[in-house]
């Protein structure tokens, strides 16, 4: 009895000890020398190895930090400027802070706005779809509305409306890491500046159609009309190909464009609600056809959506 | 036609479908379905039923309740799975054992991986060997056959099954056995394991519509008649003879039935040979060497465990390559 | 019989116009003639709102190494040239024709007179083949003139000819298989000629008797004809669908396997379809431009009276087509240009005729509609149907996960898109959207790395 213990207890010790020097041996050998800052920054990073910053993953990014020289080539969307202070920080370097971005969505075709054409039997799956034909209406450009953005959204910051057949953006989740922007066989997700209080003014549309189809293919649409751009006093709002496009960067969130747009193209959103003034008319409210105030009506998510009646 | 319909090719599809396909299983299990019930009768319908309905509310409650996932029961794979336990199950199992079996079946070994097409050994089987290890004495209890016919021949057989003479007397007890009893009637044993012409009946059907490749079944049949043959030359005293072994036990049962499930079997042609040829030798090791006196269901399972490494080695020919 | 080796799969055939007689469509008031009938680059117009232009005037003309003439189908006035939807909806640049009588180009023979002398001077032959704007009628509309000229180093061994027609349903092919046997013959002829007088194999599948007795007729009264004529046979095909893919179509006829990425010429094969070789006819020895073709109108649930096969012109509206055909039945709820298998779901049926039109084919919701998706059972149908020998439940598996890799190692890129894995697919899984789409992501990769090298 004691001597199978005496033996068991030798026994496994010998073998613990055997493999223990094996296993160093190997460890030395195949040893890989790397610079211990990646694994600093790697640690301060978010860890959703979402791709964002154009690396494979987090520590993929976290080597190319540490490798480059320039640090305004790195940036981790999902963490922010937060992050990358800290990042900076870590490699004793400086960075500068990025505006923050979130997606926006630039479609408007609502199943009301744009009806229906034709029935897809296929994939529900917008590569697919984009590959097969135009779409299910009328307008070639805008939303499929198979969700490919949701199912390339890691932070389940997007989703499909079932009311609208759109996708939604919840600015809080949005990390702007850009997988949706990606996703769309269409291009219309678009990552814009957070803009000042999350106020942003933006063409809901990429319909490139003379004015006429657009048009009649969807209500919202843009059809290039011009009246934006000349109303703009910062030249941010350029018309090519039939359509209006609000550089971010110069717009100074007046106001002035969502007002003149005949379609209701432009959307402001995040704009604090004023009171109606009582004797101001809404002659523009009375041309501005439905979209922006009806879906409100509906309770869509864009309730942050300010009716342009109120802009006087 | 209101709105036109757009989808990319092709156009047409073919009518086949899972639940056509489960149809075609359970149509081929019928002739043994049929000679099981009219050997052991009302014991058998209970088994049956008991193993059908347990497998199919069990599928229902589990995607509905646990996996918030939409039903499949509509699919018809958990009535083979019934079918299939119940026919590798003594006529004298309580129905409780049976309602076990399908727990284990459908709860454990099928809906845990995920359900249909997700499971890695096959439900029935996983059943049956889980009761054979559990509850060793009703599963080793061959009673007599109580049906509506054969009771005359069931006088020569009982308390075991051939497989069990042989292992416990020797081959040479069962050498006397007559073959046509073996193809047709009542041998004792397991309810689906009856008469091997019942079985073969629903390979033929299997095969004609092509629900099966015949791959899996050939080469496990080749296999064990190849090993035991050769076995059997050297020393015919010690071993049993190749067709014996073909005819015994669950082996054309497993070979036609459980080795074929898609979801546990190798998709290529040349995986399906290779998974025969191990299921067969692994069913004569049993057989011949091992504790057990049948050994198809281990050798089944073992072998459902290297499918993955068999789907990742052997691909089926490419045009041009 | 022989037939291809691997995989493949027996949908119910339903030629069900085949004993309709090619009829000759009435011109509409109006075509609109698309610049991208071929594959490859769309052609430029080289005409303007106002012209005054003749049947089988150049309209536009070919923008690239791979693309093609095209030819006005109408005589008449054009009325503008801008973008229109083609049948995908998608922009595209059309021509627009008033149509006013039938006046044709000069030099164009529209007699029936069959002419049997071939031209000698290859280049010529070439030469006309690419001015008629003659591009490949079995699908693909690949410049027949480009295909016909074998890369430096390459020889011809065999020239096939694609009569197989394997898409259920359409009949075209077999129509003019029966009515114009001889031309399609010298056809072969003058392309057997261009490739160095390499014997020509005309493929027709067995469930087309009177085809193959037409053609064999054809080919022996032809005999004596000249020297040309010697060397064509015809070779009956065991029924199986995609019997007339081109690499399928070889492996039959020749037992020779194209590898992957290559070109069938890397085995000393041309496959041309038997509609092509008609247009080659008309082209070299009728110097008529490649402005018509023939196209199916059938379905099931279209009534046996309003089932047709129609000689149309390029250009004109589909909608035109199937009003004059006897409209659309009530139960369709899918027209398809093309044959079932392969064939485009028309999403705009304003959208007009092109060079490669085969057909309008109704297909009832019963016959199309696709069943919810289940799980995957790992039945292997769909390996057992690809003639490719791929295997599509892995591909798929890989490119939901973006493996692209993987995709690459298991041959994702020699898939040709027939459809067998969907066909087969017990479980409804959208093999072929999927793999599709992977597989032009994958050939886009391996473009990308040998622009590198």
């Amino acid at each position: 009895m004691t001597t199978t213990i005496i033996w068991t207890i030798a026994i496994i010790t010998i073998l613990g000890t055997v493999l223990a020097i094996v296993l160093y041996l190997v460890a030395e050998k195949f040893k890989v020398e790397e610079d211990p800052r990646i694994d600093q920054v790697e640690s301060v990073l978010p860890g959703a190895n979402c791709g964002g910053c154009g690396q494979a993953g987090c520590r993929a990014f976290a080597q190319f930090c540490v490798e480059s020289e320039d640090m305004d080539k790195c940036f981790c969307p999902v963490g922010g400027n937060d992050v990358m202070q800290k990042v900076a920080a870590t490699l004793g370097r400086e960075v500068a802070a990025k505006d923050p971005m979130v997606a926006v969505v630039r479609c408007n075709g609502t199943c009301e706005n744009r009806p229906k054409t034709n029935e897809y039997g296929g994939h529900q799956s917008c590569r697919v779809k984009a590959a097969l034909y135009s779409g299910d209406t009328g307008c070639s450009f805008g939303c499929l509305g198979c969700g490919d953005c949701v199912a390339a959204c890691q932070f389940g910051a997007i989703s499909m409306d079932p009311q609208t057949g759109l996708p939604v953006v919840d600015e809080e989740k949005c990390t702007a890491c850009g997988a949706c922007v990606k996703a769309c066989p269409k291009a219309i997700i678009e990552l814009r500046n957070k803009g000042r209080k999350n106020m942003r003014v933006f063409v809901s549309c990429v319909n490139k159609d003379k004015g006429a189809v657009a048009r009649k293919a969807c209500k919202a649409a843009c059809i290039g009309c011009g009246k934006c751009a000349k109303v703009c006093a910062f030249e941010a709002i350029t018309i090519e190909n039939n359509l209006a496009y609000i550089d971010f960067s110069k717009c100074k969130l007046c106001k002035k464009c969502v007002a003149e747009c005949p379609t209701g193209a432009i959307h402001a959103v995040n704009f604090p609600v004023l009171k109606p003034k009582p004797a101001a008319p809404a002659p523009v409210a009375a041309q501005n056809p439905a979209p922006v105030v009806s879906s409100e009506a509906e309770g869509r998510v864009e309730k942050s959506v300010e009716p342009i009646k109120k802009e006087e | 036609m209101e709105k036109i319909l757009v989808s990319p090719s092709p156009h047409l599809h073919t009518r086949t479908s899972t639940k056509s396909l489960m149809r075609d299983v359970v149509i081929a299990l019928l002739p043994a379905v049929i000679v099981s019930v009219l050997f052991y009768g009302w014991s058998e319908l209970l088994i049956l039923g008991v193993s059908v309905a347990s497998c199919v509310l069990l599928e229902y409650l589990i995607t509905k309740y646990m996996l918030k996932k939409s039903c499949t029961i509509g699919d018809m794979s958990a009535v083979v799975t019934g079918i299939l336990l119940a026919l590798n199950l003594p006529a004298s199992t309580p129905w409780w054992v049976v309602f076990i079996g399908a727990v284990v079946a459908i709860g454990v070994a099928k809906m845990t991986f995920g359900g249909i097409g997700q499971n890695i050994f096959n439900p029935a089987i996983a059943g049956r060997v889980f009761l054979l290890i559990s509850f060793p004495t009703y599963m080793t209890d061959w009673a007599k056959p109580q049906g509506f016919i054969g009771q005359s021949i069931a006088d020569a057989f009982t308390g075991a099954t051939p497989l069990g003479i042989a292992k416990g007397a020797g081959a040479e007890a069962v050498a006397g056995m007559d073959y046509s009893d073996m193809l047709f009637c009542n041998i004792g044993g397991s309810a689906g394991e009856l008469s091997a012409i019942a079985l073969l009946l629903g390979f033929a059907y299997l095969l004609a519509r092509k629900v099966i490749r015949p791959y899996i079944t050939c080469s496990i049949i080749a296999t064990v008649a190849v090993f035991s043959g050769i076995f059997w030359a050297i020393n015919p005293a010690e071993y049993t003879d190749p067709v014996f072994n073909i005819l015994s036990g669950g082996l054309l049962l497993g070979a036609i039935f459980m080795a074929t499930d898609y979801v546990t079997s190798p998709m290529s042609n040349l995986g399906g040979v290779i998974f025969g040829v191990g299921i067969g030798v692994i069913t004569m090791l049993i057989r011949y060497f091992g504790a057990y006196p049948e050994g198809v269901s281990f050798a089944i399972l073992i072998m459902n465990s290297v499918v993955p490494l068999i789907n990742k080695w052997c691909h089926t020919k490419k045009y041009g390559r | 019989m022989k037939t291809f080796s691997i995989g493949g799969i027996h949908p119910n055939d339903s030629k069900i116009s085949k004993d309709c007689k090619i009829e000759i469509l009435p011109l509409p008031s109006k075509v609109f003639i698309s610049v991208a009938q071929h594959l490859g680059a769309p052609a430029t117009p080289v005409v303007k709102a106002g012209d005054v232009v003749k049947a089988g005037q150049v309209i536009a003309e070919p923008a690239g190494f791979i693309s093609a003439y095209v030819h006005s189908s109408v005589s008449g006035t054009v009325k503008s040239v801008g973008p229109r939807k083609d049948i995908a909806g998608n922009n595209m640049t059309h021509i627009e024709i008033d149509v006013e009588g039938d006046e044709w180009a000069e030099g164009i023979d529209l007699s029936d007179t069959l002419v049997t002398a071939i031209p000698e001077d290859n280049k010529e032959i070439l030469e006309k083949i690419k001015l008629n704007g003659v591009v490949g009628l079995g699908g693909a509309t690949f410049p027949t003139h480009v295909k016909l000229c074998p890369p430096p180093g390459k020889k011809a061994d065999c020239l096939i000819l694609n009569g197989a027609e394997c898409e259920p349903y359409l009949t075209s092919d077999y129509r003019i298989m029966l009515e114009r046997s001889k031309e399609i013959v010298v056809g072969a002829a003058i392309m057997k000629q261009v490739l160095g007088n390499c014997p020509a194999v005309i493929g027709i599948e067995e469930n087309k008797p009177e085809a193959i007795k037409a053609m064999t007729a054809a080919v022996s009264e032809l005999q004596s004809a000249g020297k040309a004529y010697s060397g064509i046979s015809v070779m009956t095909l065991k029924k199986k669908y995609p019997q007339g893919g081109e690499k399928q179509l070889i492996d039959a006829v020749m037992k020779r396997q194209v590898k992957s990425m290559g070109l069938p010429i890397d085995v000393g094969a041309v496959v041309q379809n038997v509609a092509t070789s008609l247009a080659v006819y008309e082209a070299v020895q009728k110097n008529k431009p490649l402005v018509t073709n023939v196209l199916t109108v059938t379905g099931d649930c279209l009534p046996m009276e309003n089932q047709h096969n129609y000689q149309f012109r390029i250009g004109m509206p589909l909608s035109y087509i199937a009003e004059h055909a006897g409209g659309i039945p009530e139960s369709a709820v899918k027209v398809i240009s093309g044959g079932p298998m392969m064939g485009k779901a028309i999403a705009n049926l304003d959208a007009t005729t092109v060079k490669g039109s085969s057909s309008l084919l109704y297909l009832t919701a019963e016959q199309t509609v696709r069943n919810a998706e289940t799980a995957c059972i790992r039945c292997g149908k769909c390996a057992e149907a690809c003639p490719m020998g791929l295997e599509p439940f892995l591909l798929q598996k890989y490119a939901r996960n973006s493996m692209m890799d993987e995709l690459e190692e298991n041959a994702i890129q020699d898939c040709i898109e027939c459809g067998c894995c969907l066909y087969s697919c017990p479980a409804n899984i959208p093999l072929l959207d999927i793999i599709r789409i992977a597989k032009g992501d994958v050939i886009r990769i391996i473009r990308g790395r040998a622009a590198k090298k």
